[in-house]
């Protein structure tokens, strides 16, 4: 039923639609009337003092926080329109999401992390075998498989975040600070295999950043400020 | 020193900025955990008031009304032929005591059906006497209305008076005539008077009566049980030298026969006969104090587990570990101050709810007992909150450990710090406690002040293999992970196992919390089942007479009233009867506590009545010129006569020896059996009445025709067939198990809800875990499934090592605690059936309880 409402009915060419976004938390507004697209394969900047709205409308667009007013529509399928199951469905199908702080599962090795999300969207076992095979060298982790997170560095485990965000060939990448934790050196090579691989999966980017050198690898920038964007 | 108020001002204000408030903020939460701690410590204080209640009535009945002795002549069968008393008139003149003659014993009232219905104590009292003692007497109690009418009932053969309860328990009334069962008779006892009793001093169920009246009712002519001593100068009473004197004077013209002793020995006695069961019941109901704290154990390290930020937070400030460690600390004791006060009030509440299935335990298995008013001393109120205080500090030390490692609130932000209780990864522990529980076994039993084996080294064992095998269980933990995953093809079941195979701590403590209560409860499995299955045993091959004579309505295996012998020759002359197990039974005193001393025909017990001999008869060699005996193995392990020997006993013809030529196994009485010949046992105890019979028909007469015409002609006398004395027998077994059964529940009751609240930790501790999660699209239920597999996990590890555990307690129990304390071999047996459907159930409640913790963490994070 989701796979009707949801990849049938989107868009060829807009990725993310967000109109007139509100949300409050208690009397505070946070989001204050957003309005946003982004277009298939376009990788677009976030950025915005602390405080401003923009982790609150990731995890909107990501369907963990409902809109007060507005619509957020995904490919054209509006998220207001789907049950919890849906907007289960569709964040395990449609976006991938990098984290600042990484987020791996602590109890699962490196491959198994990106194994995971394959396993989640139903990818038969031979073929997810061969995707997370894929990835890691293309993350350059080939040798750091069967390691478990604790024991990798920094860089390298959002590197695996990275694999672990695109397995299972999402539409829009959301990354949250994706650069945050790194240092310069490590930051700059997650931003490129970031560019790299979604030019080559065509998949959409939205990346929230404090950093200016980050905005590079996006095609634009915007800016959030007290809750309003600001489009350059 | 400069440094202490410091610390008491930091730790104020710790308590006042969080503690207080967290308290403040989840009141009901504090509320159930304090409730927690007040169940655990009520049920030890509990059973502990209960079972003294219950079994306390060693004390003498007749106090009531004599009130306070201070010295007890007895014999050691506890019987005195009234013509020894006449040696005991040169004491009679002595003006500085008064010397006041007692016989005791059981009764049975019959109700409208004619069926036994009240069990009664009768003690006779030389009542003329003691109305000239008024002014040694604590009582006045008038046994007349007008002090003109005493004469009236002098000579009377059933008169009693009863008190105000036992009255109203009876519904009699004056002049009222009660019909009763005694030695086996069917008589009526007459209700002279009911005593105003303001202060409520009789029990209800005593009576009380002239001596040649009680002698008449209980068919004992000639007989007493003791003879009180009372001194004349009562505000001498504690005054030591002065009674030391006295009984040196008593004790130089006392027949030889006779023992003297303070009145406080016979309670000891009596005190000392239940003390093992007392102890056992003691250290089950500490189960309740131990799986209660385990529960503080876990709501405080749920609450470190909450309280994290705040802890790093603090840290960061620059409160040092020291000062939290103390904090956390004092947050236990205080849980524990509060639960261990409330549980004096539950603890009661429990005792009145208890007191009735233990006094009939104690009714069943020891002697004749009533229930006493319940009381609190001051010594159950130290030891409840002690040991409250005691569990609740060892309860918190983990969790105060663990928010001592705490990292500053910079180190905790990266969130690569993974949280302690390295004690639980650590095998060398679980090893070197296992390692201890062996060594304790080479450790002998503790000899008790009443001669009672303790099974010090067993009970050691037992607790360092249990906590050994919690502390190992981690590591099952991890094993069983591994073996599991390949399995896991589900993401919700994939992400479970690896879980799990991470082996938290948390994970960790949840399996060792469960292991502890499922290693004692299938533990207990397996002594039940092995004790029902050794005594279905014995009953097949000793009881194989054709029918079986008793006392009617009197219950105890330690009751030793007995059937009027002219009863017993009487009904032995019937026809019907080829040959008789006839079996007298008295009290024997060794050199500590007290035994039994049987009288049988031995050259029957030979060849013709079966037996499990632990050692047939011959293959010890008994000594020449000492009376032979066949003994029970709780008597040749109590008195160490396992290869033979000779042993002395004290009786009221002076002390006799005996020596075994083999050892028979009874689990009658943990106090041990001796069985001598018939006619010496008359001889030596001066005393013809038979307590059993075992009858052997001839083999034209049908077994149940021949019982129905027997209790027709015998109506004071239960005569049964081997399947209704296998009921009986059986219906003793489980009302013993009662307790066992009761805390059982107890401590498996809150092991689950302990894992409820584990669980409820390792998902609050694994909230990053779930957002990411929830990030990757993992839905509601997909979690709640993952939850579940966690909680199974956690069950089925709990099972195995448990089960491990519970083996070694098993075995435990029957090789070693159950042989040192009572002295009975007991055939081990495992009752596969019931631990395979434990298992079952713990993987189901373990799923549950994941599934439940699941939701409310769900619920609560909403």
């Amino acid at each position: 039923m989701f796979d009707k409402t949801v990849t049938d009915n989107y868009h060829d060419k807009i990725a993310l639609q967000v109109r007139e976004a509100r949300k409050d938390f208690g009397k505070v507004p946070v989001l204050k009337g957003i309005n946003l697209e982004i277009q298939v394969g376009e990788r677009v900047a976030l950025m915005g003092p602390s405080g401003s709205g923009k982790s609150t409308l990731l995890n909107c667009i990501c369907g963990i926080e409902p809109l007060d007013s507005g619509e957020i529509s995904l490919g054209g399928n509006s998220l207001s329109n789907l049950s919890n199951h849906e907007l289960d469905k569709l964040r395990r199908e449609k976006i991938g999401y990098v984290f600042q702080s990484f987020h791996l599962l602590p109890t699962l090795s490196a491959f198994e992390n990106i194994e995971f999300s394959a396993q989640l969207v139903g990818i038969k076992k031979n073929q997810r075998l061969e995707l997370v095979s894929h990835l890691l060298e293309r993350v350059g982790l080939s040798n750091r498989a069967s390691h478990f997170p604790d024991a990798l560095s920094g860089g390298e485990r959002q590197r695996v975040a990275l694999a672990r965000a695109l397995i299972h060939k999402p539409r829009l990448i959301l990354a949250d600070e994706p650069t945050g934790s790194l240092d310069t050196a490590n930051g700059n090579q997650v931003l490129e295999l970031l560019k790299s691989l979604s030019e080559e999966h065509g998949v959409s980017l939205l990346l929230v950043t404090h950093d200016h050198t980050s905005t590079q690898i996006c095609d634009r920038v915007i800016t959030m400020k007290d809750g309003n964007l600001e489009i350059f | 020193m400069k440094r202490l108020p410091t610390v008491f001002k930091l730790l104020w204000l710790l308590f006042s900025i969080t503690t207080f408030r967290h308290f403040r903020a989840k009141v009901g939460h504090y509320f159930l955990l304090v409730a927690i701690v007040a169940v655990g410590v009520g049920a030890f204080n509990g059973i502990r008031q209960a079972s003294r209640a219950a079994s306390a009535n060693f004390g003498l009945f007749n106090q009531a009304v004599s009130g306070r002795s201070d010295f007890l002549i007895e014999s050691p069968s506890q019987r005195i032929l009234e013509s020894s008393l006449l040696d005991l008139q040169i004491l009679n003149e002595d003006p500085d005591w008064h010397l006041v003659p007692v016989i005791e014993g059981s009764i049975t009232t019959l109700g409208e059906d004619k069926n036994p219905e009240k069990q009664i104590r009768l003690i006779g009292l030389d009542l003329l006497a003691l109305g000239n003692l008024p002014n040694v007497l604590e009582q006045n109690l008038e046994f007349a209305e007008k002090d003109d009418k005493w004469h009236e009932w002098l000579g009377s053969e059933r008169d009693v008076w009863i008190g105000r309860k036992g009255a109203e328990a009876l519904g009699a009334q004056v002049g009222d005539e009660i019909p009763i069962l005694a030695s086996g008779r069917r008589m009526k006892m007459k209700i002279r008077m009911i005593l105003d009793d303001p202060d409520g001093n009789l029990p209800e169920d005593l009576a009380l009566g002239d001596i040649p009246t009680i002698q008449n009712l209980l068919s004992r002519k000639g007989e007493i049980n003791r003879v009180e001593v009372i001194l004349d100068q009562i505000e001498k009473r504690e005054d030591l030298e002065y009674l030391k004197k006295i009984e040196n004077r008593l004790a130089a013209v006392l027949p030889k026969e006779l023992i003297l002793g303070p009145t406080e020995n016979r309670a000891a006695e009596r005190a000392a006969m239940t003390a093992a069961f007392r102890l056992n019941l003691s250290i089950l109901s500490l189960i309740a104090i131990l799986v209660g704290a385990y529960l503080i154990l876990q709501a405080l390290d749920a609450a470190v587990v909450r309280r994290r930020v705040e802890i790093a937070t603090l840290r960061s400030l620059g409160i040092d570990r020291s000062i939290l460690f103390l904090a956390y600390l004092l947050e236990a004791l205080l849980l524990g101050l509060l639960g261990s006060i409330a549980g004096i009030g539950v603890g009661y509440l429990l005792a009145f709810a208890s007191v009735g299935m233990l006094a009939d335990t104690v009714n069943a298995l020891y002697f004749s007992t009533s229930i006493e008013a319940l009381t609190i001393t001051s010594l159950d109120l130290g030891i409840g909150i002690g040991l409250g205080l005691v569990f609740s500090f060892l309860a918190g030390w983990l969790p105060a450990r663990d928010a001592t490692q705490t990292p500053p609130a910079q180190i905790l932000a990266r969130g690569d710090w993974s949280p302690g209780f390295s004690l639980l990864k650590n095998p060398k522990i679980g090893l070197s406690l296992i390692a201890v529980g062996i060594l304790s076994l080479l450790l002998p039993p503790f000899v008790m002040e009443g001669g009672s084996n303790m099974p010090l080294g067993g009970f050691i064992a037992a607790g360092c293999w249990i906590l050994g095998l919690a502390f190992l269980s981690g590591h099952f933990l991890v094993l069983i992970a591994g073996w599991m995953r390949p399995l896991c093809i589900t993401p919700s079941s994939r992400l479970a196992c690896s879980r799990l195979q991470d082996g938290s701590s948390r994970h960790r403590l949840a399996v060792a919390g469960l292991v502890v209560a499922v290693g004692m409860v299938t533990g207990m499995f397996q002594m039940i089942d092995s004790f029902r299955g050794t005594i279905q045993e014995w009953f097949e091959v000793r009881f194989q007479a054709d029918l079986y004579v008793s006392e009617r309505g009197v219950t105890g295996a330690g009751n030793l009233n007995g059937i009027d012998p002219e009863l017993m020759d009487e009904l032995l002359s019937d026809s019907t009867i080829r040959f008789a197990d006839v079996m007298h039974l008295c009290y024997a005193k060794p050199k500590t506590g007290i035994t039994i001393l049987a009288g049988v025909d031995l050259d029957a017990w030979n060849d013709r009545v079966q037996q499990i001999w632990l050692k047939p008869p011959g293959s010890l060699k008994s000594r020449e010129g000492v009376e032979p005996a066949l003994i029970s193995e709780a008597f040749a392990r109590r008195f160490d006569l396992l290869e033979g020997g000779v042993m002395e006993l004290d009786l009221p013809s002076g002390r006799k020896s005996i020596s075994p030529y083999g050892i028979f196994s009874d689990y009658g009485n943990e106090f041990g059996t001796a069985a001598i010949d018939s006619e010496t046992w008359k001889s030596w105890t001066g005393s013809r009445r038979p307590v059993n019979a075992s009858l052997y028909l001839k083999d034209e007469f049908e077994v149940n025709a021949a019982r129905d015409r027997l209790r027709v002609a015998f109506p004071g006398l239960d005569v049964r067939n081997g399947k209704e004395l296998r009921e009986v027998a059986l219906g003793i077994f489980e009302q013993t198990f009662k307790a066992t059964d009761a805390l059982s529940l107890i401590g498996l009751a809150v092991a689950f809800a302990g894992l409820l609240l584990g669980l409820l930790s390792i998902f609050d501790e694994s909230n990053r875990t779930w957002q990411t999660l929830r990030h990757l699209g993992f839905s509601t239920r997909q979690f709640l499934w993952s939850a579940s597999f966690e909680g199974a996990g956690i069950g089925l590890t709990a099972w195995v090592s448990g089960s491990i555990a519970g083996l070694a307690m098993g075995w435990l129990l029957v090789h070693v605690i159950n042989v040192q304390s009572f002295g009975w071999t007991l055939i081990w047996n495992i009752p596969i059936g019931e631990f395979l459907l434990f298992g079952i159930l713990l993987i189901g409640v373990g799923f549950f309880s994941g599934f439940i913790s699941a939701n409310y963490w769900n619920f609560r994070r909403k």
